[in-house]
């Protein structure tokens, strides 16, 4: 079961194509952020995939965007560059961060014509996001009935909003699972898991998480209480490899805050009377990526409390190079967790992952967690 | 002919060897440890009698952190006539190659082990070290035991480093033990060089070079970038003025006293034990800690 979601996760063009293949009258959307409203699309009956890097340096990009953007967001046009989502019947995206807005736009130059851009509001602590977003949310909408020919009925809506939100309790009971002090996962299995989600349609994704939750993680013991417990944060990050090196040195990672974590599904739709705006309540409450963790910062005390429930030793956060959002972050974010006690290390990805120098810095936080053990 | 032996001399070899404390004897000692730093330029190998420094053999590494490993233990060996690896009780491994020292009881970082080596080679009142390593910086912050607070270490670019230097002596023909008393030969202080890239340093100083100035004056320029770019990173610990440095980069004066220019502050230099040993130092002593803890057990 969690070896389905490693399949998918290794193999996601090859499910989006499947899928196709069993819904012909259907589409495939890939989109490039986390704030995008799925349930629309889904409500039409299309399979929305998030677009994500391949890890593998790459050669195509430079001539389409420039080396001043973040390595993720070169990496995500280079995997529509090189043809790796030609499968896709339109690309989207909510406003996201400049960087991967140079992404997309360089995208819907070269790769894929057809485009959603769904105008999400960078200020959400206002009470005019709400109605903004719902307006947006509409034209959408309406922009979606136009293109598959027929309307798209609140009961489409609701269906999608249930789906949606079972798929998100799921990953959260999974979450809640890992405070146990014998975890019965590991970060990188966890991280599997989530990012396998962001690809596959709910319905199939909710019934192996049930499967997985009941048959295979009930009871089991996947790290023990003498493993030290960390967090990682920070910007997109499915760097498996990463994790699994962490991992290797009798740690294990207990939850996270990123865009293809936890910070993807935390929240459920609450039910309203309008759908659209029970929507679009819920992507302006959601955990808050940094672009819009202003004016006032509420990262910070919502990052303690997950570090407290989940009883964690320390903290390693994970920056995209050149990533703004969260540089902008970094020094409050360090003050933040000095203040309180909770040892911190900041780590700068790029495409491919610098096992060797990341690795003495993983150890040397993880010999100050274990004090004793030297002294 | 005398072109090409000018062309074999290795400007940037720093001194290699073995030493012995003369008034020490291993049978004497009830616990024998050592520490391995297999570096990615450097290695030693210290040998400590009851947690006091009674060995060390100090080379370059191989492209094998295996074979640098048993190099510098057998350098450290030789010094000692009558002791072998097997009289050794607890090995520690520490560095770049730490995992791959083949004859190692634990691997322990070179960031705790530095601040363990400050500790024993400066006293207690250490409080910030700053490793100038061969490809990497490190500044650690540490309490009265040696025992790490904070740390912070370069990014990837191994720019400024130890190994900038040695290809900057190479460059300049100038051996790298001179290259910081040459670089004060200047009348005046010279801006430093626009980036301490090891590559972008050199096509720079041969521009300066070009453009008239001076070998002494081409040192002054990168030492003081090395400098700048040294306090860049030391100042994201909390800096105290108990500030050591450890590492191949501390003998070099040209770097130290500009950085202790920009610091505002005398950096403490009263040691007699070289400052490359220091991880080499703190992971012997480690492994005096732990051998005893696994006798208690």
């Amino acid at each position: 079961m969690i070896n389905d979601f490693i399949d998918v996760y290794k193999n996601r063009h090859d499910y989006a194509k499947d899928w196709k293949k069993k819904n012909p009258d259907s589409k495939v959307v890939g989109y490039m952020c986390s704030y995008f409203p799925e349930e629309l699309f889904y409500a039409a009956g299309m399979l929305p995939v998030r677009i994500l890097g391949s890890h593998e340096p790459q050669n195509v990009t430079e001539p389409y965007i420039f080396g001043m953007y973040c390595p993720f967001s070169r990496d995500v046009l280079a995997q529509g560059l090189q043809g790796h989502y030609d499968y896709l019947d339109a690309v989207s995206t909510a406003y996201p961060c400049m960087h991967l807005g140079q992404a997309f736009d360089s995208w819907t130059l070269h790769v894929t014509q057809k485009k959603f851009y769904v105008d999400m509001p960078n200020r959400v602590q206002t009470p005019y996001a709400v109605p903004f977003l719902t307006g947006r949310l509409e034209e959408t909408k309406q922009e979606i009935e136009e293109w598959i020919g027929r309307e798209i009925t609140d009961s489409d809506l609701k269906e999608a909003i249930n789906v949606y939100n079972e798929n998100r309790a799921l990953l959260r009971e999974i979450y809640e699972m890992r405070k146990a002090d014998d975890v019965p996962l590991t970060g990188t299995e966890c991280m599997y898991i989530t990012t396998a989600s962001l690809f596959m349609d709910k319905k199939d994704a909710n019934k192996l998480l049930k499967e997985t939750i009941e048959n295979e993680l009930k009871g089991r013991k996947a790290k023990t209480a003498d493993d030290t417990r960390l967090m990682v944060l920070g910007s997109e990050n499915d760097d498996i490899k990463f994790l699994n090196m962490v991992e290797e040195f009798s740690a294990v990672i207990v939850t996270d805050d990123h865009c293809t974590g936890s910070r993807y599904f935390w929240n459920p739709v609450e039910e309203q009377d309008d759908p659209i705006q029970a929507i679009a309540q819920r992507y302006i409450d959601r955990p808050l990526c940094p672009q819009r963790d202003y004016p006032e910062r509420k990262r910070l005390p919502y990052l303690l409390d997950m570090a407290r429930d989940w009883n964690v030793a320390g903290i390693i956060a994970l920056q995209q190079k050149f990533c703004d959002p969260h540089e902008l972050d970094k020094v409050a974010l360090l003050d933040w967790f000095k203040e309180n006690d909770i040892p911190t290390i900041y780590l700068e990805l790029d495409v491919t992952v610098p096992i060797g120098q990341f690795k003495i810095r993983v150890e040397a936080l993880l010999e100050r967690l274990r004090e004793d053990e030297l002294w | 002919m005398a072109e090409m032996e000018e062309q074999t001399i290795e400007y940037w070899r720093w001194d290699e060897g073995n030493w012995k404390n003369p008034d020490m004897d291993f049978k004497d000692a009830e616990i024998l440890t050592a520490g391995i730093d297999v570096g990615s330029v450097s290695s030693q190998a210290v040998i400590m009698a009851d947690g006091e420094l009674f060995a060390y053999g100090n080379t370059r590494s191989g492209y094998n952190s295996r074979d640098s490993a048993s190099n510098v233990m057998n350098m450290a060996l030789e010094a000692v006539p009558g002791l072998k690896l097997e009289d050794i009780h607890y090995v520690v491994g520490t560095g770049y190659g730490r995992v791959r020292v083949p004859f190692a009881n634990k691997a322990i970082t070179e960031i705790a082990c530095h601040a363990r080596g400050a500790n024993y080679m400066y006293g207690p009142k250490v409080r910030t070290i700053m490793d100038m390593g061969g490809q990497d910086l490190k500044a650690i912050s540490c309490d009265e035991r040696g025992k790490v607070l904070n740390f912070v270490m370069n990014e990837k670019c191994a720019a400024g480093t130890g190994r900038g230097m040695e290809v900057m002596a190479d460059l300049l023909k100038v051996p790298i033990q001179k290259v910081g008393e040459m670089s004060f030969q200047v009348e005046k202080e010279p801006p430093p060089v626009s980036t301490t890239c090891v590559l972008f340093a050199k096509t720079e100083a041969l521009g300066l070079l070009k453009n008239g100035w001076s070998v002494p004056k081409v040192l002054a320029a990168y030492c003081s970038a090395m400098a700048h770019r040294i306090y860049g990173v030391v100042k994201t610990v909390d800096v105290k003025k108990e500030f050591v440095i450890t590492g191949g980069c501390a003998k070099n004066s040209g770097i130290i006293n500009r950085l202790e220019k920009e610091l505002g502050f005398e950096i403490y230099k009263d040691t007699k034990v070289d400052t490359q040993l220091a991880g080499a130092i703190g992971a012997a002593l480690f492994g005096k800690a732990l051998y005893e803890k696994s006798k208690k057990k």
